[in-house]
């Protein structure tokens, strides 16, 4: 017999105590206890990364292999905190820009990957955005637009980061 | 899929957590980063009645310098967070190893200890429920038979911890924790050849530090899988060489995804120490690798297969060990 009890879960900076059993997983809670469906049930075995959020720490985490008891007192982000008051983040602007969508199932779960990574690593690599997206897949259209997407959005931030740091560029 | 219901434990300390798995006798189960663990729950292919969270137990955390210039890992470290430990950067395979396990998105989550215990594999038996009870069950889920090798009176299935080979080549050894105390145990003899029961843990006991011993020399590590990220091997092989680049006197290599434990090469290395590494011996090394692999069971890839995998990797893997300018310290 399985116990319930409250946990305290952030998401999106929303902080809401939840009723959770020891088997629920973040995926569950974000989708049936905050209505977030955002973040996608897929192989639900950590193979394909749809489910993907960011964690406290930063990194890229995958909702389906966690359980939502572990999560209790901390915070993630999910793809409907991404985008700010000003507009889409710069990765998603990219991701449209490039047309680096099909379907749009496995896209909540690219952008949160290449989020993750830009957000510790603002200057990835081609060979750094390769090693994040092998744990996020899209089977319709490949990973090309993809990566061109994540490339473009390592060069607008850093350029905003140039920007803030210098001010505008002149002529 | 769904999990099915069980209690959950959070233990204080690592006492705590040693108690309750101990008190449970078999009936609960160490949670780390359940990358591997929760697939297996929802493939109903263990049970237990209790999951006992370690992760985040401070015994189980920190990199600290060993004893005589070596590492002491906690077992229950991130493996992302490993990767970027200046010391284990510095130990050019064991950085290799580590990142072949799983995707960024797996070692987020997962730990070096986690790693060391991943249940061995096979394709019949890590697949759903309903996948599996089409057919009776085998050797490892309590019946009679194999369906994977069908004239196997044992389980064969295969361990594919990327960090095990890796970690048996640079002659690391284990801090373990259980009801009895505190036990060290080399790494290599904590794996056995038996696809059901791989590993020699007691009831209860947990792996707590991983040490690391001061290596001078080379390290090299080189998997083949059907992705290069997040697929298990074909095959993994891991070497250390000490001495001179082109003559070294001490060198172990261990293939990894080829039994249900860590296979020591002996054969190779052997043929490399008596001759040196020259591309002739390279070659011929890679070759003696048959005789060390012996049987190689039909998992995941055909056998014959198998050994031309392990045959081009240990080519590649001599090479970059007769090559690298890495000090392992």
């Amino acid at each position: 017999m399985t116990h319930r009890q409250f946990i305290t879960l952030t998401v999106n900076g929303d902080r809401r105590e939840v009723v959770v059993t020891p088997e629920m997983l973040l995926l569950d809670v974000l989708r049936d206890g905050f209505g977030l469906t955002g973040t996608k049930r897929g192989c639900t075995s950590g193979a394909c990364g749809v489910c993907t959020v960011q964690g406290d720490d930063g990194r890229a985490v995958l909702s389906c292999l966690s359980l939502a008891i572990q999560w209790d007192g901390r915070s993630v982000t999910t793809i409907e905190g991404v985008a700010g008051p000003e507009g889409l983040h710069p990765v998603q602007q990219a991701f449209l820009e490039f047309g680096a969508v099909q379907c749009g199932y496995c896209t909540p779960g690219l952008v949160m990957t290449v989020k993750a990574l830009l957000d510790r690593t603002p200057a990835a690599d081609a060979a750094a955005i390769d090693e994040a997206l092998a744990g996020a897949i899209c089977r319709c259209t490949g990973h090309i637009k993809v990566k061109e997407a994540a490339r473009q959005a390592v060069l607008r931030l850093q350029a905003a980061a140039q920007e803030q740091a210098h001010g505008p560029a002149q002529g | 899929m769904q999990l099915p219901p069980f209690d959950y434990a959070v233990p204080r300390n690592l006492a705590e957590a040693v108690d309750r798995l101990a008190a449970s006798a078999g009936n609960a189960a160490a949670l780390a980063g359940g990358t591997d663990l929760l697939v297996n729950l929802k493939y109903r292919l263990v049970a237990p009645a209790a999951l006992v969270a370690i992760r985040g137990l401070p015994e189980l955390r920190g990199v600290r310098d060993g004893a005589g210039g070596g590492l002491d890992i906690g077992a229950g470290e991130l493996l992302a967070d490993l990767l970027e430990h200046p010391r284990i950067a510095a130990l050019g395979g064991l950085h290799a190893a580590i990142r072949a396990v799983g995707s960024q998105h797996i070692r987020n989550l997962g730990t070096l200890g986690g790693n060391l215990c991943l249940p061995t594999r096979c394709w019949y038996t890590n697949q759903s429920e309903a996948w599996r009870t089409a057919r009776t069950p085998c050797w490892k889920t309590e019946g009679l038979v194999c369906h994977v090798i069908p004239s196997s009176t044992t389980c064969r299935a295969l361990n594919s911890a990327d960090t095990a080979p890796m970690l048996v080549a640079l002659g690391a050894s284990l801090v373990l924790r259980g009801p009895r105390g505190e036990r060290a145990l080399p790494l290599a003899d904590f794996y056995q050849d038996d696809g059901v029961n791989q590993h020699t843990l007691q009831p209860g006991e947990l792996i707590v530090r991983v040490l690391v011993p001061a290596v001078a020399g080379r390290s090299a590590f080189r998997k083949l899988a059907a992705r290069t990220g997040l697929d298990y091997g074909y095959a993994s092989v891991a070497g250390v060489a000490i001495g001179p680049a082109r003559r070294p006197r001490e060198l172990r290599v261990v293939a990894g995804s080829v039994a249900s434990r860590p296979v020591r090469l002996r054969h190779a290395e052997a043929l490399v120490l008596e001759r040196g590494l020259t591309p002739e011996t390279i070659e011929a090394a890679a070759e003696a690798t048959r005789a060390d692999l012996g049987e190689v069971t039909n998992l995941f890839s055909p056998p014959g297969y198998k050994k031309r995998v392990v045959r081009g990797l240990v080519a590649k893997l001599l090479a970059d060990l007769a090559t690298t300018k890495e000090r392992a310290a």
